[in-house]
């Protein structure tokens, strides 16, 4: 049994590490990504991820000038899925790692619950 | 067993002060001849943002100790600012002991820059005072040192106080010689002084001139002593400054008051400062032996002959010696390394570092090179590492050496704070943070770990 610290949380202090990014991604007849292009606002800054279903849609009015460079998909490497959380927001993605071409390993997941794509450090 | 009998450590009632102000920044201006002609400072080493010693040049432009190095930049554009160089100044100090003990056997190092060397009994081998100065001043000399001149030969050189106490800052009768320019690079000076005890002789170096060594003859250290500013006082800045606002400028007039007074009013630090001002205490130089050999030894369950064990030991051995108590104080210059095999035969190598340390892996590294070099002819059963001959180091000196990394460390965490503030400061927002753990073991990336203010 360890002691409480009784150290405050301070939990309102905290702020995100590995925050999903925004991305835009194109889709094969397999439903596997085919093209990943990063996303951003008009500021230039990406999209962080909100999981709220209104932001997500608001993100899908961007214009193509705030799109980003896009990456083309070489492989699949692996896919997996988490579904947490269903007492309170759940949570539910696809995660998926590809390879791109040119170099370069990457995690995407889709957002099962919005349909938005985001970048992610696994 | 007789290795460890104590012995009582070497007292010299009489003393020699010698004393080099500004250690550190003549030590960078004798490897930099330029800065001799420019203002210098040195940095602080725990915060290399700070100032550590100024050069009179610079004092002249208002810098002053302590200050930030933007600061003394706005105040004296051309001042050249020096790093630390810590060991540097250990090493050259350290020659400086080294030098001395050729002089007398009892050496009390006070601080970087300053030393005691034990005077008693040394009539019998130089004479009496002055021409005991000479030979400090001889050793200071080999040491590396300082260009001291007109003192070699010339008795009447010296100064002697307490006949005429209030006369002992006029009655140089030897003036220094003023360096010509093309001697601007040899070192400055230093200033020597002697009397009984240790504070009279500070007192008597502090208030000699650089090339006129101050002698306070016994029974005169209270007249001597009574007629020195307070400052002169091993006290701290707040007890300075209190004894400042109360109008107390000597210490004849300090030690006119009574001593429950001042220890009221001053705790601990006013009975020392009273004691001191009114000639009750007189410290002996104490010097300090050098300690016998240092040895720790491992036992193998199983005769070992992996080399990788084998240096994995030594490295065990060289920090648990270095822990040693009577390793505290000296640096290792001799250290070795010995094995008993199996079938009673046995190993032994030796290296002399050429720069004593008391880092471990300045030990232990030649000792592993030796191993992989020449190893044991068998497995071994037992090893035995040994400190046999030590360097003197004072305790600054060990400060530096044994915790360079500490201090290093603590500089940066010093320097990130000041940068965190500065920060802040300006863009009013704390821009630093630290990584936290969250919940380490979600299977949701962003919930593992989270950022946090950089709090200072």
């Amino acid at each position: 049994m360890v002691a409480h610290s009784r150290t405050p949380l301070r939990a309102h202090r905290l702020r995100v590490l590995n925050a999903p990014l925004r991305v835009d991604v194109t889709l094969d007849a397999g439903g596997l990504p085919k093209v990943i292009e990063e996303r951003s606002d008009p500021s230039g800054r990406p999209i962080l991820f909100d999981p709220t279903p209104a932001a997500g849609a608001a993100a899908h009015t961007l214009s193509p000038a705030a799109r980003g460079s896009s990456k083309r998909v070489a492989e699949v490497l692996e896919t997996w899925r988490i579904d947490d959380e269903w007492w309170r927001a759940p949570i539910s993605r696809r995660y998926v790692e590809v390879a791109l071409e040119g170099g370069g390993h990457i995690v995407v997941f889709e957002d099962l619950t919005t349909g938005n794509w985001f970048l992610q450090m696994p | 067993m007789s290795n460890r009998l104590h012995r009582r450590p070497l007292e010299s009632e009489c003393a020699i002060c010698v004393w080099i102000p500004l250690f550190p920044l003549r030590c960078e201006e004798r490897r930099r001849p330029e800065l001799v002609r420019r203002p210098a400072a040195v940095l602080l080493p725990e915060d290399i943002r700070r100032l550590w010693q100024v050069s009179p040049g610079g004092r002249r432009a208002g810098v002053r100790p302590g200050m930030t190095v933007s600061q003394a930049i706005g105040l004296c554009p051309p001042l050249a600012l020096v790093e630390p160089d810590p060991v540097h100044y250990d090493e050259q100090f350290t020659r400086l002991l080294i030098a001395l003990e050729d002089v007398s056997p009892v050496i009390e190092p006070a601080e970087l820059g300053r030393v005691y060397v034990g005077a008693d009994g040394l009539e019998r081998l130089y004479g009496g005072p002055v021409r005991q100065l000479r030979a400090v001043s001889a050793a200071v000399r080999q040491s590396g040192g300082q260009a001291v001149e007109g003192t070699e030969g010339r008795e009447g050189g010296m100064a002697v106080g307490g006949q005429a106490a209030e006369q002992s800052d006029r009655a140089h009768t030897y003036r220094p010689t003023v360096l010509p320019p093309h001697r601007l690079s040899a070192p400055p000076p230093f200033r020597l002084g002697w009397g009984r005890g240790t504070f009279v002789a500070w007192v008597a170096a502090s208030r000699a001139k650089p090339n006129a060594p101050l002698i306070v003859k016994q029974g005169e250290e209270q007249r001597f002593i009574a007629t020195q500013p307070v400052a002169v006082l091993p006290v701290s800045a707040d007890t300075h400054h209190r004894l400042r606002q109360l109008g107390i400028t000597t210490l004849g007039e300090l030690a006119q008051l009574p001593e429950a007074a001042l220890v009221s009013q001053f705790g601990r630090e006013g009975r020392r400062a009273w004691q001191l001002a009114a000639g009750g205490v007189a410290a002996p130089v104490v010097g300090r032996e050098r300690p016998e050999p240092i040895t720790a030894a491992m036992d193998f369950p199983a005769p070992a002959a992996d080399r990788a064990m084998l240096a994995l030991a030594i490295r065990r051995l060289v920090d648990r010696a270095l822990r040693h108590p009577r390793r505290s104080g000296w640096r290792v210059h001799v250290a070795r390394a010995r094995a008993a095999l199996e079938q009673g035969a046995s190993w032994i190598t030796e290296v002399t570092l050429k720069d004593p340390s008391a880092d471990r892996d300045r030990i232990a590294a030649p000792l592993t090179v030796r191993l992989e070099q020449s190893p044991p002819q068998g497995a071994v059963e037992r090893l035995v590492v040994e400190f046999v001959a030590f360097a003197r180091g004072t305790d600054e000196l060990q400060l530096f050496a044994r915790d360079a990394e500490a201090a290093a460390r603590a500089g940066r965490r010093r320097a990130l704070h000041t940068a965190a503030r500065e920060i802040k400061t300006r863009l009013k927002r704390a821009m630093l943070y630290h990584v936290v753990e969250v919940q380490p073991w979600s299977r949701i990336p962003e919930r593992r770990y989270a950022l946090i203010d950089f709090e200072y």
